[in-house]
């Protein structure tokens, strides 16, 4: 109860004094090995693996020890030209509950069309009609969200054809007009950079970044020329150069390592949660 | 490019996944490239769900799953890998250490190919090769069958 009064409180004064710093994404393949790092303030969940009668045993006890658990939501739809499924929108609700989580995310993207699953992330048109879309599905969710909702922009393969905003333009107005927090991943904006041919920091310096809600930091591969944000890879030294640049402009409360698959040895992972402490300037959690 | 937000965004996830043509005014290779990392995300997917399926296939996992994949919208790994598996035993092609992974979630689920798998109420046999596996109460027994000597 005094815990849930004390993250309140930090949400309320909305001042940036809670930070968390170096976290990672819970998954139940390396479950014992989060358990176990010592420093270890804040992790992310996957929502949808989430059982809404309750989080997995080990990570109640991370939440019950005090790490704050953040719900990242991937089935959503946010950008679907429909109106984000209510069963979908109360389950989120439910699991951010459950977790006692200071926040929750999901990303402004779209993932079923026509009642078709793709299966991944896709990229909106950045059009004023798609803006609309967002906005209306991230209201329908934080009407039923007890928590702040922070919205990550993803890695895009392709580009629409019709793009009436450039991406900042598009992002302010979605973050202006919901109120929403950012989730900024450090990898997209890499990924899409180098895939597209443009400046990262030129993005980094017309996003809103006091808005910043936490930082994912994930790594990649290329084939065939083209830069995939894979989260089975190891972060490219490029990824943890541009997490410096970013601290340097404006230092984020947290920043999260994603790892999904193709799991290396501990001390691997231990060295790119350390790699990313010392880009950030936060301590090290290992 | 015409038409509403829905059907545009229709029109790219039929594109991505279920074999239609890039709308007009995509960039056709990257599209593609899109195409082909969704294929294999979907695949890995499917292996997690199926191991021995994905095994018994071995370095033929990929082309094969690619192949039944690739005009078929996902519905999930774990009936994309249950219709798969079906259709290989149709065509008598299904390896044969997958077939005890496909007998335990036969007599664990009712699953009619077209709705969601259910959990079985009652108890339920089904007989791959050499061994009977017997659902009961949700809990599974695979019972080797004695081979007749001579």
């Amino acid at each position: 109860m005094r815990r849930r009064l004390r993250r309140g409180l930090r949400r309320m004064t909305g001042d940036g004094a809670t930070t968390y710093g170096v976290g990672i994404g819970w998954r139940p393949e390396i479950s014992g090995f989060v358990a176990d790092l010592p420093g270890l303030r804040f992790v992310e969940v996957i929502a949808e693996s989430v059982a809404s009668t309750g989080p997995p045993p080990a990570l109640a006890e991370l939440r019950d020890r005090g790490v704050a658990v953040v719900p990242h939501g991937v089935r959503l739809s946010l950008g679907g030209a429909e109106p984000v499924e209510p069963d979908r929108v109360r389950h989120f609700a439910q699991v951010a509950r459950l977790l006692d989580a200071p926040l929750a995310s999901e990303h402004i993207a779209f993932v079923r069309a026509g009642g078709v699953e793709a299966g991944h992330l896709l990229p909106l048109p950045r059009t004023r009609e798609a803006v609309d879309a967002v906005v209306a599905n991230v209201r329908r969710v934080q009407a039923e969200l007890t928590v702040p909702l922070a919205l990550e922009p993803i890695a895009a393969l392709f580009d629409w054809p019709d793009d009436e905003l450039d991406e900042a333009q598009f992002l302010t107005e979605i973050l202006d007009r919901t109120g929403a927090l950012l989730l900024l991943d450090i990898a997209n904006v890499y990924a899409n950079a180098r895939n597209r041919g443009s400046d990262p920091l030129a993005l980094l310096d017309r996003l809103p970044l006091d808005r910043i809600g936490y930082v994912h930091v994930a790594g990649g591969a290329a084939h065939d020329g083209i830069y995939h944000d894979t989260h089975t890879d190891p972060v490219p030294d490029a990824v943890l150069d541009l997490v410096t640049d970013l601290c340097a402009r404006h230092r984020p409360p947290a920043l999260l390592l994603e790892r999904d698959g193709h799991y290396p040895e501990a001390a691997a992972l231990r060295g790119e949660l350390d790699a990313i402490a010392e880009a950030s300037g936060y301590p090290a959690i290992t | 490019m015409t038409g509403s937000l829905a059907d545009r965004q229709a029109a790219l996830v039929a594109t991505l996944v279920a074999g239609a043509p890039v709308p007009p005014g995509f960039d056709d290779r990257l599209v593609g490239v899109a195409r082909a990392a969704l294929l294999r995300k979907r695949a890995g997917e499917t292996a997690r769900q199926w191991p021995m399926l994905a095994a018994g296939l071995g370095h033929r996992w990929f082309p094969v799953f690619a192949g039944w994949a690739t005009s078929r919208p996902t519905r999930g790994s774990l009936r994309d890998g249950w219709d798969l598996a079906r259709g290989l035993v149709a065509k008598g092609q299904l390896p044969t250490v997958a077939a005890e992974e496909l007998a335990v979630r036969e007599a664990s689920w009712r699953y009619d190919g077209s709705t969601a798998p259910r959990r079985r109420r009652w108890p339920a046999v089904r007989r791959v090769d050499g061994a009977l596996v017997c659902q009961v109460a949700g809990r599974i027994r695979v019972v080797p069958l004695r081979r007749r000597r001579g």
